[in-house]
């Protein structure tokens, strides 16, 4: 198995570079936007403030002289200001212009306010350029203006939105490329592991992750991880001590016992059922071994090789059809050539063996025992046959260890044939089923095939 | 076997290497006991032996371990694994690792004898490269793989005639179904069922059709003897 590859939108990398950039971008966007709302309150203040200014000056010549007194001050102010930076203008009750840099009264203002009070401005558009002042009508029917050109603001905070613009790019490229190497650093050291973890799933137990620790949070997991994996291990080393152990306990007293037998002079009958006892019980701790080993290395890739698949089965279907002709069955085998998987022909011959070997025992004379094996995307493996099947009360626990039909209780067995076969498909990753047949028992291994390189 | 051959035994268990004395004596060889796995591998490298015979949970060490130390010394004993390691998964690790035979405990005298005795012939055979074998009036012709029985031919399968190959290798001795199984069908587990018989029971049919005289003769349930030679009476 190769660990699945990550899509791109799935990976946790993408993630984190899209969330540092977007992090970075948004606390320096929202930094520039502060520093922008201060300088734009500020320019605006300084306006108001030389606008303030120039309207006290005013207020003072007009208490002092009354109209004349403004007027003079406003011909004053006027020849020294452009009409671009500020406008002011004093007219009579006629409309007639008294002093001021601007010919006409601007359309459509309406003058509101007390005499020079600061406040309320209003927004001034004349030749297209925006200003904001004051227009009032001073007492007995005089017009007054005065107010300053709001473009030194508008031009400064169009210029620093320009430079914000240009600034927040080149921040998102930054942010991007800092986002990237993070994840690049932080991703790729979980990839390690993942790595790891998944070479430990295909069954390479020995697995570690090569190199110095860090110090920090990721040094630890790794610690943590090869800790973990040599408890593993050690367990499924002491796992293999102890069948190796119970072999050695079990097999040396049973082989006294043989060496003892084989001395014994004229009782050959009982001489020999003991022996055959003995190769009964020895038969079934080797099954029960088999099976457990078989379980203990499921999934592992080491021991496994490339076989042939429909070869063995071709040799174990050969052994057996002599004896089944002899028992008076038919049997047939249809196997597909070229059917590769990794596996250990050993086991894979026992296994395609106990299938046909129960056929062979549960069926009577005159029935079928078929082998089939068709290639696909999984090779199938089917052994059926006509005889009386599976009851129903024992189906759901073939693949049980020491399940047995009541009925077969003449048929030499332990029960241990159809678990073995199931610990033997597991090894290889291969899944057993029991499809439906109309008449008889049918079972189904399906591997899964060599992955081409 | 007229010069007295030496067969070392390395095993820690009295019973098992009596018994294996015994059947090395039963073959008029000398046995020569070792108790560990140290005394045995110097043993190995200080006389010359024709099999050894080495157990693997030994004070000391694993017996498929010295294998290719007691090769690597230049000796050319053939090494019979006699083990409590006794699976199939054990055995084909045991020959992949250099054993020439492997035998699991509890074993039957009997089929001890038959792996010695055929390890021997083994070694003073040279090899059988001559196309054509006759044993009697069976001929055997090894690269057209047929068989000829007083000239006329016996149509074999080809398993057949691997079985038949192996039995005359082995002609005139003892062969147990377990090293039929193992050298003929290359399956090193032990069948429910024993389908081997059937086999041989068919070639055997076949040649003595032939023949006009049994070939292969059953020796007491614990194997066959393929002898063409011998009397109708055998």
């Amino acid at each position: 198995m190769t660990p699945p590859r990550r899509s791109l939108a799935a990976s946790a990398a993408l993630r984190v570079t899209l969330t540092v950039a977007a992090g970075i971008i948004v606390l320096s966007l929202s930094a520039m936007a502060l520093q922008y709302r201060i300088t734009a309150r500020a320019l605006e203040t300084r306006q108001a403030e030389v606008l303030s200014a120039d309207l006290s000056g005013f207020a003072q010549f007009y208490e002092q002289r009354r109209i004349p007194g403004l007027r003079e001050a406003i011909e004053a102010r006027a020849a020294l200001t452009d009409g671009q930076e500020a406008l002011y203008l004093l007219q009579d009750r006629n409309g007639t212009t008294l002093a001021g840099n601007i010919g006409d009264w601007p359309q459509a203002l309406a003058p509101a306010g007390d005499l020079f009070a600061p406040a309320p401005l209003q927004e001034i558009v004349v030749g297209g350029t925006a200003y904001r002042g004051v227009a009032r009508e001073l007492p007995g029917g005089f017009p007054f203006l005065a107010a300053r050109a709001w473009t030194p603001v508008t031009e400064t905070l169009s210029g620093l939105r320009g430079t914000i613009l240009w600034v927040a790019a080149g921040l998102s490229a930054l942010a991007l490329l800092a986002g990237w190497l993070v994840a690049r650093a932080v991703v790729g050291r979980i990839d390690r592991i993942n790595a790891l973890a998944d070479r430990v799933a295909d069954g390479d137990l020995s697995a570690r992750l090569p190199g110095p620790r860090s110090q920090d949070e990721f040094g630890a997991l790794e610690r943590h991880f090869n800790q973990m994996l040599d408890r593993i291990e050690a367990l499924n080393r002491a796992t293999h001590r102890l069948s190796d152990a119970i072999a050695h306990e079990l097999r040396t007293p049973l082989n006294r016992i043989r060496q003892r037998l084989d001395r014994l002079q004229g009782q050959d009958a009982d001489v020999a059922a003991i022996r055959e006892d003995m190769a009964g019980t020895v038969r079934i701790f080797d099954s029960l071994l088999d099976i457990s080993s078989a379980e203990a290395a499921s999934g592992q890739r080491p021991g496994l090789v490339p076989v042939d698949l429909s070869a063995i089965a071709a040799e174990v279907f050969e052994l057996y059809e002599p004896l089944a002709e002899d028992r008076g069955l038919s049997p047939a085998a249809e196997i597909a050539p070229g059917a590769w998987v990794l596996g250990e022909r050993n086991l894979i011959a026992q296994l395609v063996s106990n299938l046909l070997d129960n056929a062979i025992k549960f069926t009577g004379p005159g029935e079928r025992v078929t082998l089939t094996l068709a290639t696909g995307d999984r090779h199938r493996l089917t052994v059926a046959d006509t005889g009386p099947g599976v009851p129903e009360d024992i189906r759901a626990t073939v693949f049980d260890r020491f399940t047995r039909g009541a009925r077969d209780r003449e048929v030499t067995g332990h029960g241990l044939g159809l678990a073995l076969v199931q610990a033997i498909a597991t090894r290889h990753g291969a899944r057993v089923s029991l499809p439906p047949v109309c008449r008889g028992f049918a079972i189904e291994i399906a591997w899964p095939p060599l992955p081409r390189r | 076997m007229t010069d007295t051959a030496r067969i070392l035994i390395v095993e820690d268990d009295d019973a098992a290497a009596g018994a294996i004395a015994q059947a090395v004596r039963d073959l008029g060889c000398e046995p020569v006991v070792m108790r560990s796995y140290a005394d045995g591998l110097k043993a190995a490298g200080l006389a010359e032996f024709r099999v050894i015979v080495f157990d693997r949970m030994l004070p000391g060490g694993d017996g498929i371990d010295a294998i290719a130390r007691i090769r690597a010394a230049g000796s050319t004993a053939l090494v019979l694994v006699v083990s409590a390691l006794g699976r199939a998964a054990n055995k084909i690790e045991g020959l992949e690792k250099g054993a020439d035979d492997y035998l699991a405990k509890p074993f039957d005298a009997e089929e001890l004898r038959a792996r010695l005795r055929a390890l021997l012939r083994r070694q003073e055979m040279v090899v059988m490269d001559n196309d054509l074998v006759t044993l009697g009036d069976l001929q055997i012709r090894m690269k057209a793989r047929t068989v000829h029985v007083k000239n006329a031919h016996v149509p074999v399968s080809p398993k057949e005639f691997e079985l038949i190959s192996y039995f005359a290798r082995n002609a005139g001795e003892v062969v147990t179904r377990m090293q039929l199984l193992e050298n003929v069908w290359n399956l090193h587990f032990d069948p429910q069922t024993n389908v081997v018989d059937v086999h041989v029971g068919r070639l055997r049919r076949k040649l003595e059709q032939a023949a006009g005289h049994p070939v292969i003769h059953t020796d007491r349930g614990v194997g066959y003897v393929f002898d063409p030679q011998r009397d109708t009476v055998g």
